[in-house]
């Protein structure tokens, strides 16, 4: 039921993020209305589409304020591969709206392997007094976790592992979780030794949604660590299972992946030694 | 009448300089990211399956062994010199897998830490690219049951010249 509630939750966001806006709050006539209603026609073509590109060029240059436009005319630049060009026109975005756009620009650094650039962003926006709880644009972890991933990617597992909890501890209760976040914090607790805190975690996560793969496989490093070899094993094997399961969730943004072959590399070492 | 003309001839040429930027380069593929063949650029032995239909779906064009056999076997063929540890940076390279698991249409951006243009050793930029176009085991995207050419691109990071996993 709570991943329902929760999958209900993120189809939610998913849509407020690309879903459209509403013309009528900007004055009729205003440069934003006119700007605001060519948008809801540019995104009735193909996303990516000349089309649509010229649509959003219509409208920004008939309202350059209304900073949505900007922001839908560089997604499809981030998709396929021109950062570049989508900085240059999402960076108009923020300029007029950093509250709103911040995030966004952050998630492609992280997606494009920026990390440093993607904290810079994410620590600005968390310092603004009205910013507010946002999503990768899929809707499953909250931009806190990437940032909480993101000093890990950097080596700072200390600041990563206070980022997450300081996230944890804004939610009100387990429902408000992501599908994933308890794993996320697991793998971090593994990367800086701290297996106890790990296996508590993890073992956590199970309770939430007990079908991610690499949740298994860092249980059962925890464990190897902790010298518990049958429940490492036991582990291991679970995530060599779970990687068989075609309804297995795929923990998209995990930052850290786990592949058949690590699995069993684990599994070959607890068999020698 | 001379310094009417004139007068109109400026006055049209200020209305036409005060276009904004995004109006004045609409000169746009059919979508972003379309890649014409390049005879200066490409292999003229490539071929897309059907030029008519090419996806802009990356996520459905796959690697055997994911990301970390991708990451394997470019490490694999990578070879250091001296020479590159003076570059940081990223390597953005685009490019098709047609529906036979061939790539062509490869398309390179160089960018530093700050993700701005920046340049390379030439001899670095060159092998990159040449290590990026041997990788052999891509599977084309399949997509409504067809199997499809797809543009696709890749993302190497480099710290002290060396290629840096995901």
């Amino acid at each position: 039921m709570k991943i329902v509630l929760l999958l209900i939750s993120f189809t939610f966001c998913f849509q407020t993020v690309y879903g459209q806006v509403n013309c009528y709050i900007y004055p009729e006539n205003s440069g934003e209305r006119k700007a605001c209603e060519l948008c809801d026609e540019a995104i009735k073509h193909p996303q990516g589409s000349k089309e649509s590109q010229l649509l959003f060029d219509k409208a920004i240059a008939i309202g350059p304020k209304f900073d949505w436009a900007y922001y839908q005319k560089s997604v499809p630049y981030f998709k396929r591969g021109f950062l570049i060009e989508g900085l240059q026109i999402l960076n108009e975005a923020i300029k007029l709206n950093p509250l709103e756009y911040l995030c966004y620009r952050a998630y492609w650094y992280w997606q494009y392997r920026n990390y440093k650039l993607c904290i810079k962003d994410l620590e600005t926006y968390y310092s603004m007094p009205k910013a507010y709880i946002q999503f990768t644009p899929g809707g499953e972890k909250d931009m806190r976790i990437i940032l909480g991933l993101a000093y890990a990617k950097m080596g700072d597992y200390t600041k990563s592992i206070k980022t997450i909890k300081d996230c944890f501890a804004t939610y009100k209760d387990l429902d408000d979780f992501g599908l994933a976040d308890y794993h996320s914090l697991g793998v971090i607790y593994v990367k800086n030794k701290q297996y106890d805190e790990a296996i508590k975690v993890l073992k956590k996560q199970l309770t939430i949604n007990k079908d991610i793969v690499d949740t298994y496989y860092y249980l059962g490093l925890a464990n190897k660590e902790k010298s518990n070899k049958s429940e490492a094993k036991k582990q291991f094997n679970n995530a060599l299972i779970k990687l068989k399961d075609k309804n297995r969730y795929y923990n998209t943004n995990a930052g850290y992946n786990v592949y058949e072959s690590d699995i069993q590399v684990e599994i070959d070492n607890l068999q020698i030694h | 009448m001379k310094k009417f003309i004139g007068f109109v001839v400026i006055f049209c040429f200020l209305l036409c300089c005060d276009k904004p930027k995004s109006l004045k380069a609409n000169t746009y593929e059919n979508q972003i990211g379309d890649t014409s063949f390049n005879p200066n650029l490409d292999n003229r032995n490539f071929k897309l399956c059907d030029s008519t239909q090419v996806l802009h779906k990356r996520a459905l064009v796959k690697y055997k062994g994911g990301t970390k056999a991708l990451e394997n076997d470019l490490i694999s063929q990578f070879n250091y010199k001296s020479k590159y540890q003076s570059f940081n940076g990223y390597f953005f390279i685009r490019f098709v897998v047609n529906c036979n698991d061939e790539t062509g249409r490869f398309r390179m951006q160089i960018l530093d830490q700050n993700f701005k243009s920046t340049n390379c050793p030439k001899e670095l930029e060159i092998h990159i690219l040449k290590i990026t176009k041997a990788l052999k085991n891509w599977n084309h995207a399949f997509y409504k049951g067809k199997a499809m050419d797809c543009y696709r691109f890749l993302i190497i990071k480099m710290e002290k010249g060396k290629i840096i996993k995901a």
